[in-house]
């Protein structure tokens, strides 16, 4: 759940009285352009993209203009510019005109949580504006700091001592970067990325920092996120309508989370468990539909109201129906597997026979249990199964299941649809 | 920083050796400790580990206690109240809410400043509250394991805080060894023992650090413990991408690192572990360079490639663990700590090919499962019928649900617009069996039906006759009569049904009507035998037994009875009718055993119901209504014995389908009704944890007292708005299509009238009356608005060819309140209007003719409710037994008020 850009960043700086460049929407008439390129001599067109997404700059997604018709004619050109960053393609919807803001000065400053620390961390340089992985160690610092006091101003003084700032950008950094602690630490932040800040002359012999690009990522288990008020289309981009479902369903007992892998795969793997999610989905790879992990003692309805969008959406191009997990701590297999098993017959009985190989795998309380009311109803349904508990190897029931999905691709779909009298 | 801890590092801990995670002197405070995990997990790791919670906490519940085998646990409303009487411990369990879990490390620390180690169990506890725990508990020298864990156990001390490892048996899977385990993940933390136990490693301390991300006691904590740990030989970490908590690790025991999470690195966001995503150099390939690094090999472990090294090994498959451990520690001359117990290899416990030719790496031949689960298993496998888990089933069902959209009420997965065109004995048998009935299930329902209308000298009737007499409402009658028909009443058919499914439980029988089953080597023991014969002819039997003879009905239970030779006793022929129908949805698990033995008391009271809503003198001894006994049972259906209690003749079949189609109409309108708030309520007061204790009849009791003149009985303002709009007129048949009468000049009558009052009334600032069976607060704001279960019975009536000229004017006048301008769009004709005007179609003959009057109608129109309602309030009643706990429909205090 991240922002990326000014638009919405801008916004967010406000909240804290952070000094921003001045921002115009796709929506913004000929006339305001022009005034903003009247006032800040030049501006920057950028493109719009939703999520995450950098390295713009290198990518040329990044238009200058100085006069109307060129900031016009970028955007055109940006306005639904394509991006491929990592194995992520993004589409850009609308650009943002930002007025140029004059400077000596670049700083970049993010504060994250180190894992290294274990706490939030500042990390600043005043050789801002460019790819901090560039920079050599004495041109950056990491500062770890307490979070029950926050961001302090002599912890940024400090830090810009260390690089041997120069010293006119450290005090109105000082006085203006703790701040954004109020900003990250409140709202449910996990990152907070400023790159470039410009320092710009203030007229009065001093400098401002202005922040130039923006950047944040949010916590989606942290309810003060809420507090921003952010359009829930802006993270829209992040879920498929599958996804989106399950997230609706979402509570802290359970852990209903869900990645789609491959919407043409042909395993369709409810999974329990966060290493089990790992594993298994490694081990399927691209014959994997999703990645999820269930575990986390669901009660009933839930599981099969997950179960039924599960079913809903893929049940109909999957060769195998795979329940994996290892040996459930506390989650209820009886109550797990009850819930999933009477989806999957409400599919059957709602939308009729489907030709699908059942694989079972799991371990846990009321195992026993469970295992019988999962069987009883693939017996009911008439499917081929296999039901393994966790004296078999989890990676092994992973190969019977890629076996029964070769096995089901080279003629034995068209075998089980006949036996059931549907089309494969 | 208060305490320093061990000084090794350079921010606080205080574990210097494994051996001091779990230990025997833990004392633990459990915050939330009646919360629904908490009540699973909790008592199971106090008793494992000799009993080392001292209290919990509830905030609003203290005097209350957990109960667990090792006895019951004091729970507070906060930490303070149990210091205060005298408790004191070194470990925190945190069981709170996400939001919560801040608050309650802080009150652990803030409080008890003999606090050592706490223990975070909750998932989704945000970064931000993550942030401040870690700092609090560095400023005040707390160790800290999780969020999102499950705790700790250590197999030499028997000592598990915390969450669930090793699930309900820790036993079974923490065997005592000399491996030590840290685990990203709880479950794989037990699954690795279990795979560590087939290879004949057991082990010391087991770790569930939890992959938030921030890791609180972290692999390097864990390293330096480890080495301090005398009884432990080797440690086996199972560790996923994100963070560089391992990059720089120093062992100086041997350890097999699992790294899993390749794959990982295509995502955007985590799935499972909100820790396990990678930035640029965390991904699981650069950690399995960092453990290869650390443990001196040159690649990843596996069967084909077995590189390891005196360190140690790196594996991607956990089920290469117990390999890889054994080939490492044979380096450092040490062997397992026992005999390798089972294997891994593929062990289906159940399986069916269906009959296709399978190959041979699919066709695995099942095998039988260990032990304890091979005897649970044989024991589930006798057990007859589903059992459902239970939980509150307080506004909550599993037969009935109302869709908010379309207003349509599901019962069995079956919408109340279909139920509508199943007759009554159907729905009944659909609401209690979740599946529909065919034509041998309802002849077999019809015929008990019949034999049990009749009341004639029965106290039921009698009590009805007097509660009548005292000026009560049908449903006050109903009850009255239901009262009559306790325990004691049906209790033999009920056992008479019990026997049977005993006898046949086992035998292979598919369903009730397979004729041809041979029952001959079924031996009832003379106890069974006494619940199904007497010893002298029983008349109602006899009748009964010919009745379903006449009608032709199919049942292996009913020819299992006639073959027993002596005299079938009449609730034996009862059990065995309803076994019968039941039989196919018991055995294949669809419904509980308790459904099928409550069948028989389920059937009396829906003919006690039908029976006691005419009065004790149209109960003769050969009769009712005046139709002959013989004839009822050998021939009527249970919707046309109901017509003939309500209107006193037998239908045709054109009156019968409007009659079935209003009664399918009303089975139920979802859980939050009154009338099954009701019978839910009375089912939950009984207690439904000891099914047998509670009395169907009294909950039948509870639906029919929670239904009255605004529930139910409001049938009747519909049909008073259509006897106001059409008394006056010369309509003979509410069915004739050439009634003559100028429907729309009646509806721009009423609605110049309507119009006129409704502008006084508002000119003097009164509400405006509602037209009954007008408008619905779902079905509004179109232009042009339509009820959809009316268009959908205006179809059906169409298709058939009917006429119900109530059902038109009610079309004509909405039409004509837009037309005048009284409405600003055109209403819906809702349901209930559908409703009284079936009922009025089949009432005006009789109203016309005087035979009825105006305060008979309305006792009809009630009653019929009370007929339909019935078959939806069956299905909540028996629901609840099945699924439901002791008093689950009470509301909390908290959430009551007063007003003054």
């Amino acid at each position: 759940m991240n922002i990326t850009g000014m638009l919405y960043g801008a916004k967010l700086l406000k909240l804290v009285d952070f000094p921003t460049s001045q921002v115009l929407g796709s929506e913004a008439s000929e006339h305001e352009i022009q005034q903003l390129i009247a006032k800040c001599g030049e501006v920057f067109v950028k493109p719009i993209f939703r999520g995450g997404v950098g390295k713009k700059g290198k990518a040329g997604l990044l238009g200058r203009a100085k006069d109307l018709k060129t900031a016009l004619k970028e955007k055109e050109r940006l306005y639904f510019a394509e991006h491929r960053h990592g194995n992520v393609i993004a589409k850009s919807q609308g650009v943002t005109f930002e007025g140029a803001v004059p400077a000596e000065h670049e700083v970049y400053v993010s504060i994250a949580d180190s894992t290294r620390y274990r706490a939030p961390t500042l990390t600043i340089t005043h050789h801002g504006g460019m790819d901090i992985e560039e920079l050599s160690k004495d041109q950056i610092v990491e500062v770890p700091f307490d979070p029950m006091t926050g961001l302090k101003s002599f912890v940024i003084t400090n830090a810009l001592s260390d690089l041997k700032a120069p010293k006119e950008i450290v005090s109105p950094l000082a006085q203006n970067l703790p701040k954004l602690w109020d900003l990250f630490h409140h709202n449910g932040m996990t990152t907070l990325e400023l790159n470039p800040i410009r320092m710009m002359p203030t007229g009065k012999g001093g400098l401002m920092p202005v922040a130039c690009d923006f950047k944040c990522g949010f916590d989606r288990d942290d309810p003060r996120m809420k507090r921003l008020n952010l359009p829930n289309e802006l993270f829209a981009v992040d879920y498929s309508d599958f996804e989106q479902e399950i997230n609706q369903l979402r509570t802290y007992q359970g852990q209903s989370d869900v990645s789609v892998i491959n919407e043409k795969g042909t395993i369709l793997a409810p999974t329990f468990g966060g290493g089990a999610n790992s594993l298994v989905t490694e081990f399927l790879g691209d014959d994997a539909i999703i990645s999820s992990d269930f575990g986390g003692n669901p009660p009933y309805e839930k599981m099969r109201q997950v179960m039924r969008i599960c079913l809903k959406h893929w049940l109909k191009q999957s060769n195998v129906l795979f329940v994996i997990g290892g040996k459930a701590n506390n989650t209820d297999i009886f109550v797990t597997f009850r819930a999933m098993a009477d989806a999957l017959r409400e599919y059957f009985s709602e939308h009729g026979p489907t030709p699908v190989y059942v694989v079972i795998g799991r371990g846990g309380p009321n195992l026993s249990r469970g295992l019988l009311a999962f069987k009883d109803v693939v017996d009911s349904l008439g499917l081929p199964y296999r039901i393994f508990a966790f004296d078999s190897a989890m990676t092994d029931v992973v190969r019977y299941a890629q076996a029964a999905d070769q096995w089901m691709k080279s003629g034995g779909r068209e075998m089980l649809a006949r036996k059931l009298g549907v089309a494969a | 920083m208060s305490n320093l801890g061990i000084g090794k590092f350079k921010y606080f801990v205080g574990i210097n050796s494994l051996a001091e995670i779990a230990t025997c002197k833990d004392r633990v405070c459990v915050l939330n400790i009646l919360g629904n995990e908490s009540r699973g997990v909790t008592p199971v790791s106090h008793s494992y580990s000799g009993g080392n919670v001292v209290f919990g906490t509830s905030p609003g519940r203290r005097g209350e206690v957990l109960e667990t085998p090792s006895g019951n646990v004091p729970v507070y409303n906060n930490v303070r109240e149990g210091m205060d009487d005298g408790h004191s411990f070194n470990v925190g369990v945190v069981y709170l809410p996400p939001a919560a879990v801040r608050d309650g490390v802080f009150e652990l620390i803030r409080v008890n400043k003999a606090i050592e180690k706490i223990i975070i169990l909750t998932e989704k506890v945000s970064v931000h509250d993550a942030r401040e725990i870690r700092a609090l508990a560095q400023q005040r020298g707390v160790d800290v394991f999780g969020g999102n864990c499950l705790g700790v156990a250590d197999a030499w001390n028997h000592i598990r805080l915390g969450g669930a490892l090793g699930g309900e048996k820790p036993e079974e899977s923490l065997r005592h060894g000399s491996v030590a385990i840290f685990s990203n993940s709880g479950n794989f933390t037990t699954t690795m023992a279990s795979y560590l136990a087939a290879g004949g490693w057991g082990t010391t301390t087991s770790i569930s650090s939890g992959k938030d991300l921030y890791i609180h006691f972290a692999p390097a904590e864990f390293a330096n413990a480890f080495d301090n740990d005398a009884r432990t030989k080797a440690a086996v970490m199972y560790i996923e991408p994100g963070g560089y908590y391992e990059e720089n690790l120093e062992f100086k025991k041997p350890v097999v690192a699992c790294v899993v999470g390749r794959w990982k690195a295509k995502l955007t966001r985590a799935v499972g572990h909100a820790g396990a995503m990678s930035g640029s150099g965390d991904s699981a390939m650069a950690k399995e360079e960092w453990f290869q690094r650390i443990l001196k090999v040159g690649g990843i472990y596996s069967p084909e490639n077995p590189v390891c090294s005196q360190a140690g090994a790196v594996v991607t498959n956990i089920s290469h663990i117990p390999a890889a451990l054994t080939a490492v520690m044979k380096l450092n001359g040490v062997e397992p700590d026992f005999a390798p117990e089972g294997d891994l290899t593929l062990k289906p416990w159940f399986g069916d090919n269906q009959g296709l030719p399978l190959p041979p790496e699919l066709d695995i031949p099942l095998v039988e499962p260990m032990q304890p689960y091979k005897d649970q298993i044989a024991e589930l496998t006798r057990q007859v019928g589903a059992t459902f888990p239970r939980e509150s089933m307080k506004d909550r069902s599993g037969s009935s649900i109302m869709d908010a959209k379309t207003q349509v009420t599901r019962v069995s997965g079956i919408s109340i617009l279909d139920t509508a065109k199943y007759p009554l004995e159907s729905n009944y048998c659909l609401a209690l069996l979740h599946e529909l009935s065919d034509d041998n299930d309802n002849a077999l329902f019809n015929t008990a039906i019949a034999a049990d209308v009749n009341l004639h000298g029965d106290a039921a009737v009698m009590a009805s006759d007097a509660v009548r007499g005292a000026g009560n409402a049908p449903n006050v009658v109903s009850a009255a009569a239901c009262a009559v028909v306790g325990p004691k009443r049906v209790d033999g058919a009920c056992r008479a049904a019990d026997v049977l499914i005993d006898l046949f439980g086992h035998t292979g029988l598919h369903t009730g009507d397979q004729v041809d089953f041979d029952f001959s080597k079924i031996k009832a023991s003379r106890e069974q035998l006494a619940a199904l014969v007497g010893k002298k002819a029983d008349a109602k039997a006899v009748a009964m037994l010919a009745a379903l003879k006449a009608r032709r009905t199919k049942s292996v239970f009913v020819d299992y009875l006639r073959s027993l030779g002596g005299h079938p006793t009449a609730d034996a022929v009862l059990g065995a009718i309803t076994t019968s129908i039941s039989w196919s949805a018991l055995i294949r698990k669809k419904i509980a055993r308790t459904t099928a033995h409550n069948f028989p008391w389920y059937v009396r009271l829906f003919a006690t119901i039908i029976g006691a809503s005419v009065d004790s003198s149209r109960h003769k001894a050969d009769s009712f209504c005046g139709v002959a006994n013989k004839e009822l049972l050998n021939k009527w259906s249970a919707t046309e014995i109901a017509y003939l209690a309500l209107l006193g003749e037998k239908p045709s079949p054109e009156k019968l389908f409007p009659f079935q189609v209003l009664l399918g109409l009303i089975i139920s309108n979802g859980v939050g009704t009154i009338s099954a708030q009701g019978c839910k309520g009375a089912v939950s007061a009984d207690g439904p944890e000891s099914p047998e204790r509670v009395q169907i009849n009294k909950a039948m009791i509870g639906f029919l007292t929670h239904t009255g003149f605004a529930h139910g009985g409001n049938g009747f303002e519909g049909i008073q708005f259509l006897i106001e709009q059409f008394g006056k007129t010369k309509l003979k048949d509410a069915g004739d299509p050439k009634h003559g009468l100028d429907l729309k000049a009646m509806g721009t009558r009423f609605a110049e009238v309507f119009g006129a009052e409704k502008k006084a009334r508002k000119g003097v600032g009164e509400s405006v009356r509602n037209i009954p069976g007008v408008n619905h607060p779902v079905f509004k704001n179109q232009l042009v608005n339509k009820d959809p279960r009316e268009v959908y019975l205006s179809q059906l009536f169409k298709e058939r060819g009917e006429t119900n000229v109530f059902h038109d004017f009610y079309s004509a006048l909405v039409q004509a309140l837009y037309d005048s301008g009284v409405t600003a769009n055109v209403f819906c004709v809702n349901i209930d209007a559908v409703i009284a005007a079936l009922l009025l179609k089949l009432l005006w003959p009789r109203y016309r003719s005087g035979a009825f009057s105006e305060e008979a109608m309305e006792n009809a129109a009630f009653t019929a409710f009370l007929f339909g309602r019935m078959v939806g309030c069956a299905g909540e009643i028996d629901d609840h037994i099945n699924r439901g706990r002791n008093m689950d429909t009470r509301t909390p205090a908290s959430q009551c008020t007063f007003v003054s």
